[in-house]
């Protein structure tokens, strides 16, 4: 017993001994020589969505200010869950990065698919694009404002069917309107559509007669659609003139409630920026470097991509903020 | 409806600019090349050349993207002639009779079939949209859940019993594929019978699935055979009878056409594309034929009806790309991933200030079917020395490229086993005589109809009347039963004259 005591501290201490020179030496040497070798971008999502080009379109850029080549790897499926799991996978080597609409995703797997990881296992290093909820119907259609919406709601909620992803931010917003204005939902014909692109044609093509989806997809097809209300208290440039719920709610006498629709960029694991704060201080650096790279900012700006730096802080701040809101509002996703 | 001056100067664009040509052929090579090996999809072989295209210019490189586009779509139906096993979602159907002649020793034909069909399916289809860009989008984008309930049940009930000794037997497997194809979250966000194992939250993976079943039902079918084609004198590959097999599409000028038009349209529609366009055209052609009983065991028929379909599925979704800056599907996703990185946003605008461009990429592409018939010939003929290798190196060949598909395609090892199970399901399936086409008609349509008839029921509220708002779904449905009808009166007394003979 004796012995054994004495001889496993001792073995303990070696071993750590050892294992702390094995590990301090070449991490001076590593963290100078991070990264050594290639870097992915994990996107979990399909080829040619939002985030799949601004991976691609950032790759060059992060290559030229990493010093490594940049790849993208696609990941898709159930709602970011197989993306995110396989990323809480990987080593924390710094050499796997995602793009990723972190805000509402990763919230609304964990509420709506039982993911078996937590909001605030990952850090946000720069969230630069920020795609909001709009509400909006086919050019065709004789609705002229939201207003007129609510007005044919509230004579009868059968009037108009909605469109909307079900276990998304889209679908809290309407909610939340609805509520606001003393509409049952539960009367209301709500169609659902198992994706951004699927409601926007929906939308587009009048199958249905309001689309609630973000924005920004809305952008190539403008001129087919009638933007009614944005979900925002800030106008949109792209949108110049459409009315915001900011407004709107202020004009009905109801408190604004919404969440943002996405919330897209650059993800790491929490605890990558723990375990390896150097390797997380040069990724960091490249990143910022790159985004503000006047080349990128007028290339990814031609595609319509956004490039604003808003760094780590507050970036996490508006992440956590809407991961808690819709942790709030999780009862209203349950019953579609 | 042409605007000249742009046409003229898309003409000009093309003659005088070789890069634009240059990159036509490698485009379709590696569009056959990756549409033959299973588990590669039309859009996988797309996302694979993007990169190469970012140091072309923008006309080339789209003319590129398209090139692999155009030889994806029929690459696809050369495994499912020679193997049974499609080579993409959208070959489905070529596996029903491809298979069946190849084994008859008429390979040479169905390649050859198959892939004139094809050609003139995306020739027909570029001229259409030529023509029509502007209303075809339109006509696209007013079919709505109830339209696509309507198609999609009008599939399930042409092809729900097929292959199958018994009707019954074909009902019970096409129940199975329908049930398999419910697996996963559905439209309205509720989980059904995920197991908890996340890999199927979006449902079975519907292409290491099909390889699965359709594979193994033939490979151990396969067990006491030598070659795939028993007859050794049928052994040959003969340049002349794979035209041959193209000279019968020329006698079959009906199926070639009902299958460009259903393409077009059904092919087009966004998100379903291809892969119900060719299931419904065969469908379709096995119901008109006057020998039904004849498909399914190698009527050439059946294996235009489904080629022409899926390839003219190509210009269908062209036109909600070009016209609107809809993806159809994953191939049209990746052109606008490429117009977006040339910094080109695609869509109605690009349309209305670029139509000379617009016109440069469908005039390239009606040369493109035109060279693909060449390269394709080729192709075909290199491609079908498979039937001269004994099975039993052909066999396992088979098997790891299929397991290796399925792990590409799902990029897990959830590829490989979804393929290992429903090969084990495929197998039982047919030792009982179960037809095992009719699970997968059920796994491709029983999503499909499901979606769309949960959309249908939300739009109308819970109120069945609600459909007769949408006439064309009525119509669609009428037209339906009619033939139904029809064709049930028409066996009715094709049997009784059978009986008075005898």
């Amino acid at each position: 017993m004796t012995q054994d005591s004495i001889a496993m501290p001792r073995r303990r201490a070696l071993l750590l001994a050892t294992a702390g020179a094995v590990l301090a030496a070449p991490s001076i040497g590593r963290a100078q020589g991070f990264p050594e070798r290639p870097i992915t971008l994990l996107v979990p999502f399909a080829t040619g969505g939002y985030n799949d080009r601004l991976a691609r379109s950032m790759a060059p850029f992060l290559q030229k200010h990493l010093g490594q080549p940049v790849t993208v790897m696609n990941r898709p499926g159930g709602g970011t869950v197989l993306g995110n799991t396989f990323y809480m996978q990987q080593p924390d080597d710094g050499y796997m990065v995602m793009v990723h609409s972190a805000g509402p995703y990763i919230p609304l797997s964990i509420l709506t698919r039982n993911a078996r990881y937590k909001a605030d296992d990952f850090h946000m290093i720069n969230l630069p694009s920020r795609d909001l909820t709009m509400a909006a119907c086919a050019s065709s259609k004789d609705i002229r404002s939201i207003d007129d919406v609510v007005a044919r709601l509230k004579a009868d909620p059968r009037s108009l069917s909605l469109g909307v992803q079900p276990a998304s931010a889209d679908l809290i917003n309407m909610a939340l309107f609805l509520q606001a204005h003393g509409i049952d939902r539960s009367k209301v014909r709500v169609v659902t559509y198992d994706g951004g692109g699927p409601a926007r044609t929906a939308t587009a093509g009048g199958h249905v007669d309001v689309g609630f989806v973000g924005g920004e997809g809305f952008l190539p097809i403008k001129d087919r659609i009638r933007p009614l209300m944005l979900f925002s208290d800030e106008a949109w440039s792209e949108y110049p003139g459409v009315t915001l719920l900011s407004d709107h709610a202020k004009a009905n006498n109801f408190a604004p409630q919404s969440v943002d629709g996405s919330q897209r960029g650059f993800v790491v694991l929490k605890r990558f920026v723990e375990a390896q704060p150097e390797r997380y201080r040069i990724l960091l650096q490249g990143i910022e470097r790159a985004t503000k790279d006047p080349e990128c900012v007028s290339t990814l700006g031609n595609q319509q991509l956004s490039t604003t730096w808003y760094g780590p802080e507050a970036s996490n701040r508006a992440y956590l903020s809407s991961a808690a809101l819709m942790e709030r509002y999780a009862d209203l996703l349950k019953r579609t | 409806m042409i605007d000249f001056p742009a046409f003229g100067s898309a003409v000009g664009m093309l003659a005088g600019s070789p890069e634009a040509w240059i990159w036509v052929v490698p485009g379709l090579l590696i569009g056959l090349l990756f549409g033959a090996l299973p588990g590669i999809s039309v859009s996988m072989a797309m996302a694979l050349v993007l990169p190469a295209t970012l140091y072309m210019d923008f006309l080339p490189a789209i003319i590129f993207l398209t090139s692999v586009y155009t030889g994806a779509g029929f690459g696809g139906s050369i495994p499912a002639v020679l193997i049974n096993i499609p080579g993409t979602s959208s070959a489905v159907a070529t596996t029903f009779d491809g298979y069946p002649m190849a084994r008859k020793g008429q390979h040479n034909e169905a390649l050859g079939a198959a892939l004139f069909a094809s050609c003139i399916g995306v020739l027909v289809s570029y001229i259409v949209l030529f023509v029509l860009v502007q209303p075809l989008a339109e006509i696209v984008l007013r079919i709505g859940p109830y339209e696509m309930a309507a198609i999609g049940i009008w599939g399930m009930v042409l092809l729900g019993s097929i292959g199958g000794s018994t009707v019954a037997k074909g009902l019970f497997a096409a129940a199975i594929g329908v049930l398999c194809g419910t697996v996963g979250m559905n439209t309205a966000g509720y989980m059904r019978g995920d197991m908890g194992i996340p890999w199927l939250l979006d449902g079975v993976p519907t292409i290491p699935a099909m390889v699965g079943l359709l594979a193994a039902s033939q490979l151990f079918a396969l067990v006491n055979a030598k070659f795939i084609v028993e007859a050794e004198e049928h052994r040959t590959i003969s340049l002349r009878r794979i035209l041959d097999g193209g000279l019968m599409v020329l006698r079959h000028p009906l199926s070639q056409l009902r299958g460009t038009f259903v393409g077009i349209f059904i092919g087009a529609v966004p998100g379903i594309g291809s892969s119900i366009a060719n299931l419904i055209s065969y469908g379709e052609a096995r119901r008109a034929s006057k020998d039904p009983a004849s498909f399914g065991k190698g009527n050439v028929e059946g294996v235009i009806a489904a080629e022409s379909a899926n390839s003219s599925s190509e210009g269908g979704s062209m036109a909600t790309m070009l016209a609107l800056g809809i993806p159809g599907g994953g191939a049209t996703a990746i052109l606008l991933a490429a117009f977006a990185m040339h910094n080109v946003v695609g869509g109605p605008r690009f349309m209305e200030q670029n139509r000379d461009i617009v016109y440069a990429i469908i005039l390239s592409n009606f040369a493109q079917a035109f060279v693909l018939l060449v390269v394709g010939t080729g192709f075909v003929f290199i491609a079908s020395t498979v039937v001269r290798l004994p099975l039993r190196y052909l066999i396992p060949s088979v098997l790891v490229m299929s397991t290796m598909g399925a792990f590409a395609i799902e990029g897990s090892i959830a590829g490989p086993i979804t393929l290992f199970v429903f090969a084990v399901l495929g197998w039982l399936m047919s030792r009982y005589g179960f037809p095992v086409a009719a699970i997968v008609v059920g796994l491709l349509l029983g999503r499909l109809i499901e979606t769309e008839l949960l959309r249908a029921w939300q739009l109308a509220g819970g109120d069945p009347l609600y459909i007769l708002e949408h006439p064309v779904a009525v119509g669609i449905l009428v037209l339906m039963v009619v033939s139904l009808v029809l064709s049930v009166r028409r066996d009715v007394r094709r049997r009784r004259a059978q009986r008075a003979e005898a």
